[in-house]
């Protein structure tokens, strides 16, 4: 049997140190969210541990919209996954050829754009939202979708393209010598060659701009005010307009709101492998 | 396949100059290696006949046709990189396809060219693997056969070897060898070793600072260096030179140098008390058994089975010899040294040049 020293207990020692305040920090709340989720009305804020009588019954209201505040429950959860995944496609479709043509094809003014794209990061975001909402009601976008995908890109592209384009410098450029002398065009290069190599940043930066979408409050709530064209994010903000509010219900739905994000996480996990391009030149 | 001529090729990155008008030919069917030594502008050559790096003065004419405004893939001429550039998310099979993919080729056609590639380069059984699945000289074979199912007029090769390990490259050099024995497509070989060109070329083009130094045979090179530069690049271990005064009056001339006289044969220029340097291969100095030939101390002795090579101290100067077979000298010994006249080089000692 080894032997354990002091020194490996003490590092363990460590880690736990840091390791269990962390963990305690991050699931507290959600510990929370779950408790309120599953009491009953009046027994939310009682300040138990565990509900004496849990109950599903919060979420049954919730998919039913039987409450005015969740009248277009259904609806604004789309709405959320329209906006998300459009502002993911055309991000990832804007932030792909952008790296491509600056990365690989070398074109002029390529440092220019790189610099512009770093620069956008000394705005912070807030300050731009009124001439943001300026911008769509004189585009007539106001309370139309596209205001807040066409926002979220704006705000997403500058650091995707930055992302893709720090990657794509990895790739080594023989392969595109290589593609090249095999009789590739530009368009080829891009689509049989640099893209599949892509895969791994691709879906991070797709990832990314996904939630970014998702979690937005602030544009949501500038640009967007009907009920029915609201998401779900600023219609659970809503809630607290009341006196009352319904927490109970309110945490229901947020931990279904919850639920997207942590699947998609789950799913493009595995496809952020490193080494996809391990065999292709000697390093 | 086809003949290559490069016609007073220059080429500058910004101010600096780096080839400085280069022109020779290639014969149909030809291998010609490039060599010299890293920053001399060889790489720069092969990668314009690829379409890979612009022209900046002069012309490349394939067949007689100038390429210098083709793009790469319109040249018909395929390249093995020196990191194999395979391309990592396809097969071996698709790898070596890929060309002939973009080129819309029939599906039986591809099948039967990379498999015909397969066989010849040993790849049958490794053909739905991925790169990085093989071996460092596998991915050197799949290199070589994606250049192959093109049948191209030129095959380019860009240091291809460097990357193996010594006993792969020496295998891997008699593979191109017979591949080329066997395709007899024009191909132009970059390398900075020049025993790899020794072994390869029909016939070696020596590059320094962006000019050629000589072009010629391997032997040739060998046996008559045309200057300085080139007799030091070529052979293993190199030429042992040293600097002295050339006389001519005693009935045979000799080469006055670190205080003796070192025999030549003959020499048509020079004149008595030239300054030059003279230059004999390990390879022509031998240990006598007897007599008196030039004295020189035994440093170190290296025995390699089949030779020995040993290195001498004369007049303060170190030197090679490689002889055959072994000897019994021990370091601190005294031997006379006999010098094969008849392999004497003489140079011109300001220029370089070869004076006969």
């Amino acid at each position: 049997m080894k032997r354990i020293t002091l020194k490996q207990v003490t590092t363990e020692a460590k880690l736990l140190l840091i390791g269990i305040p962390v963990f305690l920090w991050t699931m507290i709340p959600v510990y929370h969210m779950i408790l309120f989720a599953i009491s009953p009305r009046d027994k939310a804020t009682s300040g138990q541990l565990f509900p004496k009588q849990p109950t599903l019954d919060n979420f049954g209201v919730v998919f039913e919209q039987k409450h005015i505040y969740l009248t277009h429950f259904w609806q604004q959860l789309g709405n959320s996954f329209v906006i998300a995944f459009s502002v993911a496609a055309i991000t990832l479709f804007i932030a792909t050829t952008a790296a491509f043509a600056i990365s690989r094809l070398k074109v002029r003014g390529g440092r220019t754009v790189m610099n512009l794209a770093l620069c956008t990061y000394f705005i912070p975001a807030a300050f731009l939202a009124v001439p943001m909402y300026k911008t769509m009601s004189s585009y007539g976008l106001l309370n139309n979708h596209w205001s807040l995908i066409l926002a979220m890109v704006t705000i997403a592209s500058p650091y995707c393209i930055w992302v893709l384009k720090q990657a794509s410098d990895k790739l080594p450029f023989e392969l595109d010598e290589a593609a090249k002398m095999d009789g590739a065009t530009a368009m080829q290069l891009f689509r049989l060659v640099y893209l599949p190599l892509m895969v791994p940043s691709l879906v991070a930066v797709g990832t990314y701009s996904l939630l970014l979408a998702w979690n937005e409050y602030l544009y949501a709530f500038l640009l967007l005010s009907k009920e029915d064209t609201l998401t779900l994010g600023v219609a659970l903000g809503n809630f607290l307009g009341a006196d009352d509010s319904p927490w109970e219900l309110l945490m229901a739905t947020g931990l279904f709101y919850a639920l997207p994000p942590a699947a998609i996480y789950y799913t493009f996990k595995r496809y952020m492998v490193s080494g996809l391009t391990a065999g292709a030149v000697k390093s | 396949m086809a003949s290559v001529s490069f016609r007073n090729i220059e080429k500058s990155f910004g101010k600096t100059k780096i080839i400085h008008g280069i022109s020779f030919d290639i014969q149909d069917g030809e291998f010609v290696v490039l060599v010299g030594p890293s920053g001399c502008g060889k790489s720069t050559l092969l990668r314009m006949l690829a379409g890979l790096e612009e022209i900046s003065g002069g012309d490349i004419a394939v067949d007689d046709k100038v390429v210098n405004d083709l793009e790469s893939k319109d040249r018909d001429i395929a390249m093995v990189f020196q990191s194999y550039a395979l391309y990592p998310h396809m097969t071996v099979r698709d790898n070596m396809a890929f060309s002939l993919k973009l080129r819309k080729a029939d599906q039986a056609v591809t099948d039967e060219r990379v498999s015909k590639a397969a066989k010849i380069l040993n790849l049958d059984v490794l053909l739905d693997r991925f790169p990085r699945e093989l071996s460092g000289g596998q991915r050197q074979r799949v290199a070589m056969g994606r250049a192959i199912v093109r049948d191209p007029k030129v095959f380019l090769f860009d240091e291809p070897l460097s990357n193996l390990d010594a006993k792969l490259r020496v295998s891997m050099r008699a593979e191109i060898k017979a591949l080329h024995q066997r395709l007899k497509t024009t191909t132009v070989y970059v390398t900075h070793d020049q025993i790899e060109a020794m072994t390869l070329a029909d016939r070696i083009v020596v590059m320094h600072d962006g000019i050629i130094e000589q072009i010629g045979t391997p032997l040739e090179l060998f046996d008559r260096p045309g200057n300085l530069f080139v007799a030091q690049f070529i052979g293993s271990p190199s030429m042992n030179v040293f600097e002295g005064k050339l006389r001519t009056t005693g009935d045979k001339p000799v080469v006055d140098a670190l205080g003796v006289n070192w025999p030549v044969e003959r020499v048509k220029q020079g004149t008595d008390g030239q300054a030059v340097s003279y230059g004999i291969r390990p390879g022509d100095i031998s240990i006598m058994e007897s007599g008196q030939g030039i004295p020189a101390k035994v440093i170190v002795v290296e025995p390699t089975g089949a030779e020995t090579e040993l290195l001498l101290e004369v007049g303060g100067t170190r030197i090679v010899t490689v002889m055959h077979g072994r000897t019994d000298a021990k370091p601190d010994d005294i031997v006379q040294l006999h010098i094969n006249a008849n392999k004497a080089h003489i140079f011109e000692a300001q220029t370089g040049k070869r004076l006969d």
